[in-house]
């Protein structure tokens, strides 16, 4: 709410700028004064930071929806404008419609399963500990909290490689498998259509579960513990607790992370790039960040390539929005604004 | 703030759904940035900049005190060879105060793009790599290097005098001669002589005796073939040079110009049909698909499981650390179908590779083209070839000994053998088809795909790329 007051005072600026004109000094814009003070302020925390935000954020977006309706090769600066061809072709291109499928998986599955793994791990840290005494997490909370945080500081090339290898038919997977007794015979995991999709899922899960965990910890630890100790006394088990008590009360968190991490599922560029560079055994985990890349870089095809990239910003915006209303019709009190 | 929100639900337009408004516009921030990324057609340009005058020692007028920058791709072969000829260059008579600069990329495409769009592009390029730049967007940028291979180099001997045959056809696009390919690759199938000798196995000379030589390996726990998830495709490049090598330009002419029907060449049939053979046989090693290409060829290589691997010449160079001890590689063309091959006996594929540009509007193209006919001496053509055991274009650089490697003896006898009889395949490279076909051949080499699903399946990637009106298609002869 304090940008509010400048907020105001700026649209106010536009309004009597004309009136004003012909006053003479000092000059005055509304009620208020244009002192030194004000003015740096208003260059500082307004014009500024507007000015940046419309020359790097919002006229290249601008730009790249008036490409993706040319026929730009990306190496010269000409070009035809052909309209909506460029998106008939997209919604005609079976290669592109299956790495969009793909897309749609992953911004079902990822969120859902870090998710849960994320806020099971958060309760046993924070409240799911022994039932007696204070409302505390399980032994050496501190300990696995900081462990399984590990993941997130990787950088994601990092993990995509790691387990490109873990999973290679001669790789650490395989090689215990064969130790408890099971005999994996070469069996490649990211090579076969039937797990490569899911072994890639698994690895974006175990990357982000560490940071969604620590962000609902954040959350709980915000509830008033009284209301935890009254559940007890209810009689509610720990199910029970996360499912009545928590989960509704950590609800924004809960929206702000599937937000997030869907987010990330949309993209899921650098884990895909690094784990199956290919696209996958028939094109099972190519999506279409990927298949955006190849066309610009290594098609040349840069209208084509846009007219994909504005396809993920709505695909992205339309996932956002069916999770807002998914939130309110559950029965999600109005967000706040907050995201 | 729980306390207000009645009030504010009521009012018509409230603050929070203006706020909800910039939410959604945060969202579409991180899109920004990468649509960002895809960087905006700027102004023409200059180029042509000052030039000096022309004498026998500055063929190209290379002007006094200029600079020459060159971006080169830093894969197999590094960059410190341009930087080499640079060094030999800023010394030449003729070339006052010159400085060369060599940038090393391992990103052409996405590099220099913003440079290429913005009329800024470097003197000379060598646009290599995965992520090199399509011919067909930027041949109308690049400068006919006709007058480099015309001169003479730093010797004092024509150029084109000192070159293997047909090392201008690469980088030959509608009869315009824009990138000269500097290094020689010989395509073809790579073994370890040693591993052969012990077992008295022979050299496979058509595709008929592989399903023999399959079993012998077998025999011995080893595989015929493996291959990478990424680099299935050298098992396309093997079919296609080997039904080539086979028919000649009635395979290999529908195959570039992307014809109807191409792949449904009775001779790629056939040989297509005894892949696929030895594929259900179990000679080829499963798993390829899930494997990164740098393993695999380390497990032929280093634990020599496979007997035969399809590349480039480059692979010797690429495995030298993972090379088994005593491996002693060595290199045959691709394989004919049977004795009824109707092209001259030594017919192999073998192609100039390492494109290098000279942009028209680069500031200085006279110093790149100075930058390569230096690179053409024979003094830098020797040293490249002695550190990077590869040939380049330029003739009788290799000793017989190969510098003490087997495969680039071999490379030096098959080049010999074949003399003017070499081709090159240009299509899939041509029009970015190859991240297209890759799952196609993992499918294939796993065994999960008949021989009419793969010829479908391709064929549908060529008709597509020929029914498709904004690609620009170069016939090829």
């Amino acid at each position: 709410m304090t940008a509010a007051p400048g907020l105001d005072a700026a649209l106010d600026t536009a309004a009597v700028t004309t009136a004003g004109a012909g006053r003479r000094k000092p000059l005055r814009l509304g009620r208020r004064r244009l002192t030194f003070d004000y003015v740096s302020f208003l260059l500082v925390f307004l014009v500024v930071p507007v000015a940046i935000f419309l020359i790097f954020v919002i006229s290249p977006f601008v730009q790249a929806v008036y490409y993706s309706m040319t026929n730009w090769t990306g190496f010269s600066a000409e070009m035809d404008f052909v309209g909506l061809k460029n998106f008939v072709r997209l919604f005609t291109d079976t290669t592109f419609l299956q790495a969009m499928g793909n897309n749609i998986v992953l911004a079902i599955f990822v969120p859902l399963i870090t998710l849960s793994i994320a806020l099971i791990f958060a309760s046993m840290i924070t409240v799911g500990g022994p039932s007696t005494g204070q409302v505390r997490g399980l032994a050496g909370s501190s300990f696995y909290r900081v462990v399984s945080f590990f993941p997130y500081v990787i950088p994601a090339i990092v993990i995509g490689i790691l387990w490109a290898l873990i999973y290679s038919p001669e790789g650490l997977l395989n090689g215990i498998l064969e130790m408890v007794g099971l005999d994996p015979n070469g069996f490649a995991w990211l090579g076969d259509e039937r797990t490569a999709m899911g072994a890639s899922i698994f690895v974006i899960v175990w990357g982000m579960v560490g940071f969604y965990m620590v962000l609902f910890i954040a959350a709980i630890k915000g509830i008033p513990s009284e209301i935890y100790e009254a559940a007890r006394i209810d009689g509610a088990g720990r199910y029970r607790t996360s499912i009545s008590i928590t989960l509704p009360l950590i609800r924004d968190n809960v929206q702000t992370a599937v937000i997030y991490i869907g987010i990330l599922a949309l993209d899921a560029f650098v884990y895909m790039a690094a784990l199956n560079s290919t696209g996958g055994p028939g094109n099972t985990t190519l999506v279409m960040s990927q298949y955006l890349y190849r066309t610009a870089f290594e098609k040349s095809q840069f209208g084509l390539a846009s007219a994909m990239g504005v396809v993920l910003a709505v695909v992205t915006l339309v996932f956002a929005a069916i999770v807002f209303l998914i939130n309110r019709l559950t029965g999600g009190r109005d967000d706040e604004g907050r995201l | 703030m729980k306390g207000m929100k009645m009030e504010i639900t009521q009012s018509s337009i409230s603050r929070r759904n203006l706020l909800r408004g910039a939410a959604a516009t945060a969202l579409l921030l991180p899109f920004g940035m990468s649509l960002a990324s895809c960087a905006a057609p700027g102004g023409g340009g200059g180029g042509g900049g000052a030039t000096g005058e022309v004498t026998a020692d500055n063929p190209f007028g290379v002007a006094a005190n200029s600079t020459v920058d060159a971006v080169i791709f830093n894969g197999g072969y590094g960059v410190d060879y341009v930087e080499n000829a640079g060094a030999i260059m800023e010394k030449s008579k003729g070339m006052d105060g010159v400085t060369v600069k060599v940038s090393p990329s391992t990103k052409i495409a996405t590099e220099l793009q913003p440079r290429f769009v913005g009329g800024t592009p470097p003197d000379l390029v060598d646009n290599s790599g995965a992520n090199s730049i399509g011919w067909n967007t930027i041949i109308d940028q690049l400068e006919d290097l006709t007058d480099v291979v015309d001169a003479e180099n730093l010797e004092g001997t024509k150029i084109s005098d000192t070159l293997f045959a047909g090392v201008k056809e690469p980088g030959t696009f509608d009869g315009k001669f824009v990138a000269l390919n500097y290094v020689m690759t010989v395509y073809g199938i790579w073994y370890s002589s040693s591993l052969f000798e012990q077992n008295g196995w022979e050299v496979p000379k058509s595709w008929e005796d592989l399903k023999a030589l399959g079993e012998a390996a077998k025999a011995q726990g080893k595989y015929l073939f493996l291959w990478g998830k990424e680099a299935a495709t050298y098992y396309q490049t093997l079919v296609i040079d080997s039904a080539v090598i086979q028919g000649g330009d009635e395979v290999r002419l529908p195959l570039e110009n992307l014809e109807e029907g191409c792949w449904s060449n009775q001779i790629i049939q056939d040989i297509l049909t005894i892949l696929h053979d030895l594929i259900a046989s179990g000679y080829v090693k499963p798993g390829g698909s899930g494997t990164q290409f740098t393993e695999a060829q380390a497990q032929w290589s280093g634990k020599e499981e496979a007997l035969l691997y399809p590349s480039g010449s480059w692979i010797e160079n690429e495995m030298k650390s993972q090379t088994a001890e005593g491996f002693a590689m060595m290199g045959i063309p691709d394989l004919p179908l049977n004795g009824d091959q109707t092209t001259p006996a030594g017919y192999m594929r073998a192609e100039a590779g390492e494109p290098f540009i000279v942009p028209t509007k680069a500031k200085n193209p006279a110093g790149g083209k100075e930058l390569l006919r230096t690179m053409l001496s024979k003094e830098s053509a020797v040293a490249f070839a002695k550190e990077k055991l590869a040939p380049t274009i330029v003739k009788d650089t290799v000793p017989d000994d190969g510098f003490g490697s087997t495969a680039l003896q071999s490379q030096g006898k098959m080049l010999a053998a074949a003399g003017d009889n070499v081709f090159t395949i240009k299509f899939y490279n041509l029009y970015g088809m190859n991240s297209d076909q890759l799952p196609i051949w993992n499918s294939f080499l796993d065994g999960k795909m008949s021989v009419e699903e793969i010829t479908t399946q391709l064929q549908a990637l060529t008709d597509k790329v020929r029914e498709d009106d904004s690609v620009t298609k170069i016939e090829i002869k």
